[in-house]
């Protein structure tokens, strides 16, 4: 089993897919002889670029998230990349508001299969760390998919390519070239609104995605030392949300924490709170906490995006109070 | 007196002649039948030779992101249902989306037509854009053609569909449908400079500003640019100048504009004037004009009727399961 990257899997899921489908194709700023920022389309650009199918545009975000609905109505299945997910609020109505309704409105005549990449999250880079995913919670119609490791990367985006729908894919940037894990080859497909339990454990469930994930299992590691058996489930996808597994975990532990990158109101880690208190209320044995950042914008000293983003031991902490309730 | 009383014999067969006028008494025809029902009926008296004139002729596989003052005539022009069509009116059963969504803003997606979904008007510029380059990554010989009104040349998706078309060579026209107000801003006051299509210059395009109540000259401009864009030499922006004789909707007051420059307008009747130049020509009689637009009106009052009568959604058309292909 090949060792990669969350880059290279993701990388590695898209090339695959170019090479089995004619139909895809990628477009975004700086994607070609570039290779992207953070080389996020690494070796497309030599492999597909003189069939035309590496495209790069002018910095006109919602002009070819655009044309990626266009396209995807057409009957390609295009993949945009938007660089940072800060620009979402450029393309939302392309990619949201029609992109997403189309297939609803014309009654299941038009299909739009489009993946819009985007790089977002505190981390290495130092900037374009904002998480706005949350926005896109509110529209229907659209998918959003955020991995936590190289493996899920490569199988998300292998199944976002072949979803007929809008799919949001985020790549967090303080995961992205942070170390090389086993990826499976070839035809690994990790089916989107499935949610992993990542670690098994009986006295509280710890939900979270993306760097929260990773996070989560480090303060699953403290918890235990104080003798308390957390249990990870990592959204992986996290519209549509994988509802039966988070309900089964809560309804085993009785007690839930929800840890999420955005910032407090309006997060997306709220529907999880929402989906326990209305579906699974009777199991829980403690209130339910969520650890988020606060209600602020992404502050730029490193001291400062430390104090702002929860880390293990604000998840552990959380989870602590609750098992002692 | 328009272009068209004083024009010379043309090309054309009578056929093309003919069904040129049918789609502009059609579209006469559906604005007073519409009209009557419907209070925010975005009515098209005077436009019709620009929307005829654009839309007839193309070829099965083309794609159009229609304007919606004239999306109807788009929708026929390819081969929609008047019965169907009008059962969107109102939201009926009967109708292509089955009460999804408006038929008046958003054609048949079956028919190749993009609807304008979310409301918001430039964003179609760059599906249609899309669409084009969907195209010319599968080599076909399509052609995707983008409307819009003098309002949305001011939205900035229309320079970045108009760039990016241009840069990529994509087969794509543009036309503007400039009836010379959004809702109540004239475009005398609001769009700068003394013609939209004076911009294709700064996209090295090809760019004509052309009479839009004449609809030979519409379609000689329209034609010509598809031909180009089959031929794979790129877009082109056509400005048809015309003018809104009626309220932004049915029920809106016309205050903005002046009962002589309304009047006017109203004198230059496309309709009118092709009529004249059919009879001048030898080509149709009065007598058998006046059958043929009779025979319109009956069939639209009847196809009307029907859609009137015809049944409500029931419940199952929501259906909350289907948002996703």
């Amino acid at each position: 089993m090949p060792r990669q990257t969350f880059q290279e899997a993701t990388v590695a899921a898209i090339a695959e897919e170019m090479r089995r489908d004619r139909d895809v194709f990628i477009m975004g700023e700086d994607i070609g002889p570039f290779g992207g920022p953070l080389k996020s389309c690494h070796g497309l650009w030599e492999e597909f670029g003189a069939e035309g199918r590496v495209i790069d545009t002018p910095i006109s975000e919602g002009g070819f998230v655009g044309a990626g609905v266009g396209a995807a109505f057409a009957g390609k299945r295009p993949i945009v990349d938007i660089m940072f997910l800060e620009f979402l609020g450029l393309v939302i109505h392309q990619f949201g508001l029609d992109g997403g309704a189309m297939h609803y409105y014309s009654d299941g005549k038009a299909k739009i299969p489009l993946v819009m990449r985007a790089k977002y999250g505190v981390g290495p880079f130092h900037g374009h760390a904002y998480d706005f995913h949350s926005w896109l919670l509110n529209v229907p119609g659209v998918k959003v998919v955020a991995p936590s490791n190289a493996a899920d990367a490569k199988g998300l985006m292998k199944a976002a390519i072949r979803d007929d729908n809008p799919v949001l894919f985020l790549e967090h940037m303080a995961l992205y070239h942070a170390g090389r894990e086993d990826v499976p080859e070839g035809e690994h497909i990790v089916p989107l609104g499935q949610a992993e339990v990542k670690r098994a454990g009986k006295d509280v469930t710890i939900v979270a995605s993306a760097l929260m994930t990773k996070r989560a299992l480090a303060a699953a590691a403290l918890l235990a030392k104080d003798g308390i058996d957390a249990e990870i489930v990592d959204l992986r996808t996290i519209a549509p949300l994988d509802k039966a597994t988070i309900l089964a975990s809560v309804r085993k532990t009785g007690r839930l924490v929800v840890a999420g990158e955005a910032i407090k109101t309006g997060s997306s880690s709220n529907e999880v709170v929402a989906l326990v208190a209305e579906e699974a209320f009777g199991a829980l044995k403690a209130p339910i906490l969520r650890v988020a950042p606060p209600d602020i914008p992404v502050p730029f000293h490193r001291a400062l995006e430390k104090a702002y983003l929860p880390d293990a031991e604000a998840i552990a902490a959380a989870a602590r109070r609750l098992a002692k309730s | 007196m328009t272009q068209s009383e004083s024009r010379s014999p043309t090309s054309r067969s009578n056929q093309t002649l003919l069904e040129l006028h049918r789609l502009m008494a059609i579209t006469r025809a559906l604005d007073v039948a519409i009209g009557k029902e419907d209070g925010h009926w975005h009515g098209l008296e005077g436009e019709e030779a620009t929307v005829a004139g654009t839309y007839h002729g193309l070829r099965a596989g083309d794609v159009v992101a229609p304007h919606y003052r004239g999306s109807l005539t788009a929708a026929i022009a390819r081969g929609g249902d008047l019965r169907k069509l009008l059962a969107g009116i109102f939201g009926k059963a009967t109708s292509y989306n089955r009460g999804r969504y408006r038929s008046d803003v958003c054609g048949p997606a079956e028919l190749g037509i993009i609807g304008l979904y979310s409301g918001a008007l430039g964003p179609p510029l760059s599906y249609a854009t899309g669409a084009a380059l969907a195209f010319k990554l599968d080599r076909k010989d399509n052609v995707a053609l983008a409307v819009f009104g003098d309002g949305s040349s001011s939205r900035g998706d229309c320079h970045e569909a108009m760039n990016m078309a241009s840069a990529l060579k994509l087969p794509v026209v543009f036309v503007c449908q400039n009836n010379q107000v959004a809702i109540s801003t004239l475009s005398r006051d609001r769009v700068a400079g003394r013609s939209v299509a004076d911009r294709a210059v700064g996209y090295g395009m090809p760019g004509r500003s052309i009479d839009g109540n004449d609809v030979l000259g519409v379609h000689d401009a329209v034609q010509e640019a598809i031909a180009r864009a089959r031929r794979g030499e790129g877009p082109s922006l056509i400005e048809a100048l015309t003018f809104r004789t009626a309220g932004h909707f049915v029920s809106d007051r016309i205050e903005t504009r002046s009962a002589e420059e309304v009047e006017a307008w109203r004198a230059r009747d496309p309709i009118a004037s092709f009529e004249k130049f059919l009879i001048a020509q030898g080509i149709a009689a009065r007598g058998l004009l006046d059958k043929a637009n009779g025979e319109i009106r009956g069939q639209v009052e009847h196809a009307m009727a029907l859609a009137k009568s015809d049944p409500e959604p029931g419940a199952d058309v929501l259906g909350v399961g289907t948002v996703f292909a």
